[in-house]
């Protein structure tokens, strides 16, 4: 029996090896070959990607290749009083055909038609909107994971995605990373992109986030701008020339708002970490590969890849290991500072690639549980808290994807709970499947939840509570978008009511309509001030101000450390601390200058404050 | 088992053994010279048969396989239930590993076996030949796999042409020596098809990789333009080589060019990646990568010997 075994099995590999891919079988199936298409004169504007932030309009118009045009330059004109007026020109970079406009003093009070013109033979028009600062709901679409491979659905067009943005009127788009998936022709792909998603994207300020694969390669640790040479790029760095890199960077992220940090890393890469003020929310923009320290190496070897743990008995400390960098401290520096400043602003969002703890158990399906994954921000453990810890001061929401599994977590540090919210939104399409399958049900569970949520350790040892995870269904199913967990998220901000709802939407459905439905767990909402409530703190006394909306700030007098910087909702606040722990609070109408109290504890008294 | 032990390793000391052993006093000089080319010829392809598998037995053993691009598909678990095999057993329960997982994780002993059939066959052992040509198609469908998993370019399954064909060359020198035409046509081809495929990606027919880049400013620190402009002349050379090496009056210098650019490239994968600041300064992660390549090294080398041989002859 053991030798029929045997025989079987051996047939069975090779022959399933040599003939049965789908590849071979059928061409349809084959890989996405992007190529640039030629077009007319009058075409050559692809599309165009804009930002308003601190009154300056930022605006790249994405163009065909003008080789056969000799003139360089384009020009951006907005419609005043019923008239055409430019008011920029610049000269378009031909690495990448890019035409970067920079507008300062903008006023961003009215809605403005604008148009890109090449020539006079090219016209692309849009719509730069107002600030959003008088709507109470802001809308954030989210997208990641724009997969072209046929073989997993990724021809089927984007056409609903559009119409579904259109629908909910967006007020900003978020791609969180991976717009394109061929490593060696990031031009030709995200001409695509455009082009599939240009007429959403030219009538709102939309951030795309290069990711690994827009980078041109599986994995990104970028190690400070390193050169990669280990297949699979674990060894830490970027694979393709940094020259290649600073083309997908300029093209996706030059019309995002000043970077804060603006030094470049190694291979002459930029930064693009930054934040954006929008319709009352501060949005943080980072970037959680770049600074990332590559595994191989550091690491204990743990399984089959240098980046992937399958040994459950491993001891998650021995891969947290000293000098392993996460976000780097450029990128906390700015993040401290940003908690600490709530002017214009009643919300902080986060927007980075991926989330912060291992979100997902099986991999791939063929290669079974995979019980940590160092491509996720799980790891390094230390510098995963870090970036925890910075991002509760401000109660910043995390919104991301990149795992091509769509979940809420609310994350631990020290306790379960005790630091922000993370959406992480399904792909576009789902090139790699993963799944949220912990082998023990999780804690503290809401009754009749899924066994998947509750209280977990992910493979680093970190805390995590799930709350949902849109898993795909088991039997690999092709190019059939439904089955492949594919799809898209919506992110409702309320800035009056501070509540943050988060929709998690299939693809092809109508989400207008009363019978669409959503991935089960979905929609949920919570509080921004769930972002940092852990469940040990205790309440300290209530606080009334005669203004409204001000800022509070409290600061640890042992440590002198920042506890948190919030714009608290209303007049009046129920101040919640941690216990045997003294603080200083102080307050202000925008920033918080005026001391309060030296001496605030739990089981304190309440107070009225006057800040006028 | 003191049996079974010697008749293995006289299985392997032997032929090892044969590649020196010129001293028959029934032998003349001129068959002295041609033996010890034999020998030099036969113990070169052992060499680049042990390295190659070898160090691919250690990828298979200690990493894994590029295979998930093949039995991740519908049409595979289509096929495994078609002979049995549920569900569970294919992927796993979650908990375990699944069917694919487990043979994966065995691949090694395939490799391991073709590495040590490389000290010991010889063509008095039809099986162990057989064995070595089976080495060819196991290689082929890992080749296969990296085809694929590289968004199916040609170039990079004729690349591995050289990795592909070492075994069989091997089984070939052995069966009917190393000048026959058999093994020199199947040598000729591992040469061309090795070279072509890199030089297709160096002068950039399709994308060259990234890694020839990094390796590139690594090593000599050149700057974007001027390592493209190395790589499209290693790529043109590369052609060069390929049409040389069909020439008689040019093939013995193609051979030695090719000889030194096979273990420059091959060695370039440690150099550029190993660091001292690395576990095993990085040796369990680049290293196998050199040992792999050695047929890029050591099919030109073999060719050198057997056209040097041949030029001798020509003279004399």
């Amino acid at each position: 029996m053991i030798k029929h075994k045997f025989v079987q099995t051996a047939i069975l590999t090779f022959g399933l090896l040599l003939c049965s891919n789908n590849t071979l079988a059928n061409k349809k199936n084959g890989r996405y070959k992007p190529v640039v298409p030629k077009v007319a004169k009058k075409d050559v504007i692809c599309f165009a990607l804009y930002t308003v932030h601190s009154n300056t309009l930022k605006l790249t118009a994405q163009l065909y290749p003008l080789s056969e045009y000799s003139n360089r330059n384009a020009s951006l004109e907005i419609k005043k009083d019923g008239k055409w007026t430019e008011v920029a020109k610049t000269q378009v970079i031909e690495k990448g055909w890019t035409a970067p406009f920079r507008v300062e003093n903008w006023d961003d009070s009215q809605t403005v038609a604008y148009r890109v013109r090449y020539d006079n033979d090219a016209i692309y028009e849009g719509t730069i909107r107002k600030n959003p600062k008088d709507k109470n709901e802001i809308i954030v679409a989210g997208f990641t994971g724009n997969s072209s491979h046929p073989m997993f659905g990724g021809d089927i067009s984007r056409q609903d995605l559009v119409e579904n943005v259109k629908k909910v009127d967006a007020d900003v788009l978020f791609f969180s990373g991976d717009q394109v998936y061929d490593h060696y022709k990031h031009y030709a792909e995200w001409l695509k992109f455009g082009r599939d998603f240009g007429e959403i994207i030219k009538d709102r300020p939309t951030l795309c986030l290069p990711d690994d694969h827009d980078a041109g390669q599986p994995n990104l640790w970028g190690e400070s701008g390193k050169v990669s040479t280990l297949g699979g790029a674990a060894d830490g760095g970027y694979k393709q020339p940094g020259i290649y890199v600073q083309e997908v960077e300029r093209a996706q992220t030059s019309h995002f708002p000043d970077p804060v940090d603006p030094g470049n890393i190694g291979q002459g890469i930029g930064v693009w970490f930054t934040n954006l003020n929008w319709g009352n929310i501060d949005f943080a923009i980072i970037e959680d590969r770049k600074f990332k320290t590559g595994p191989a190496g550091r690491v204990p070897k743990q399984g089959p890849r240098p980046d992937h743990i399958r040994n459950p008995e491993y001891d998650p400390a021995s891969v947290d290991v000293k000098g392993a960098v996460l976000l780097g401290e450029r990128q906390l520096n700015f993040l401290d500072k940003w908690t600490q400043n709530w002017k214009d602003a009643n919300m902080k969002v986060v927007l980075s690639a991926t989330i912060f703890c291992g979100g997902a158990h099986i991999h791939g399906s063929a290669k079974g549980r995979l019980h940590a994954d160092m491509d996720s921000n799980g790891w390094p453990q230390t510098g995963r808290n870090r970036a925890l810890e910075t991002l509760r001061k401000g109660f910043a929401f995390h919104y991301a994807g990149d795992q091509h599994l769509a979940t809420i977590f609310h994350h631990g540090v020290e306790e379960f709970r005790d630091s922000i919210y993370s959406f992480c939104v399904p792909s576009i399409a789902n090139l790699y499947l993963r799944w949220w399958e912990p082998l023990e049900p999780g804690a503290n569970r809401k009754p009749g939840a899924p066994s998947y949520t509750g209280d977990h350790l992910d493979g680093f040892a970190n805390k995590v509570t799930n709350f949902a995870a849109a898993n795909p269904e088991k039997m690999p199913s092709g190019n059939k978008l439904s089955t492949r967990a594919a799809g898209f998220g919506i992110v409702r901000f309320n800035t009056k009511s501070r509540d943050i709802t988060m929709e998690c939407w299939p693809r092809n459905v109508d989400i207008s309509s009363p019978t669409a439905k959503q991935y089960t767990g979905w929609p949920k909402t919570i509080s921004q001030f769930d972002n940092y409530s852990p469940l040990s703190w205790e309440v300290s006394g209530n606080l009334t101000f005669d203004v409204n909306n001000p800022v509070i700030q409290l600061i640890d007098n042992e440590s002198n450390e920042i506890l948190y910087t919030l714009r608290i909702k209303g007049k009046n606040y129920a101040l919640k601390l941690p216990k045997g722990k003294n603080f200083t609070l102080k307050a202000g109408v925008d920033t918080p200058s005026k001391v309060i109290s030296k001496s605030v504890t739990v089981g304190g008294s309440d107070q009225t404050i006057s800040l006028k | 088992m003191d049996s079974v032990k010697g008749s293995f390793f006289s299985s392997v000391a032997k032929p090892l053994n044969s590649l020196y052993n010129s001293t028959d006093k029934n032998v003349t000089s001129r068959e002295k010279l041609n033996f010890s080319v034999e020998g030099r010829g036969i113990s070169i392809l052992r060499l680049g048969t042990l390295l190659c598998f070898l160090a691919w037995a250690w990828v298979h053993f200690y990493w894994e396989g590029p295979y998930t691009v093949l039995i991740w598909n519908e049409t595979t678990y289509a096929w495994a239930e078609s002979l049995g095999y549920n569900w569970d057993e294919i992927v796993g329960t979650g908990a375990n590993d699944g069917l694919f997982q487990t043979l994966l994780s065995q691949l090694y002993w395939g490799y391991l076996i073709c590495a040590i059939m490389a000290l010991s066959a010889r063509k008095e052992k039809p099986l162990q030949l057989i064995v070595l040509c089976l080495g060819t198609l196991m290689m082929s469908v890992l080749m296969y796999a990296k085809y694929l998993k590289a968004n199916s370019q040609l170039p990079m399954f004729v690349e591995h042409g050289g990795q592909m064909l070492m075994s069989a060359l091997l089984a070939s020198a052995l069966y009917f020596g190393i000048k026959h035409k058999v093994t020199l046509t199947v040598a000729i081809i591992a040469f061309i098809t090795t070279f072509a495929g890199h030089g297709c990606y160096a002068m950039g027919l399709w994308p060259t990789p990234s890694q020839f880049y990094g390796m590139t400013t690594i090593i000599l620190g050149f700057e974007y333009e001027t390592t493209t402009t190395f790589l499209r002349i290693a790529g043109i050379l590369d052609f060069i080589v390929c049409v040389g090496i069909l020439i008689p009056k040019t093939r013995w210098y193609c051979a030695i060019y090719a000889t030194a650019w096979g273990l420059l490239t091959a060695l370039a994968r440690p150099v550029s990646g190993m660091s001292m600041e690395l576990n095993y300064f990085g040796a369990d992660q680049f290293l196998h990568e050199a040992l792999t390549r050695a047929p890029h090294y050591l099919i030109p080398l073999f060719l050198v010997l057997l056209f040097k041989k041949q030029k001798n002859a020509d003279q004399s």
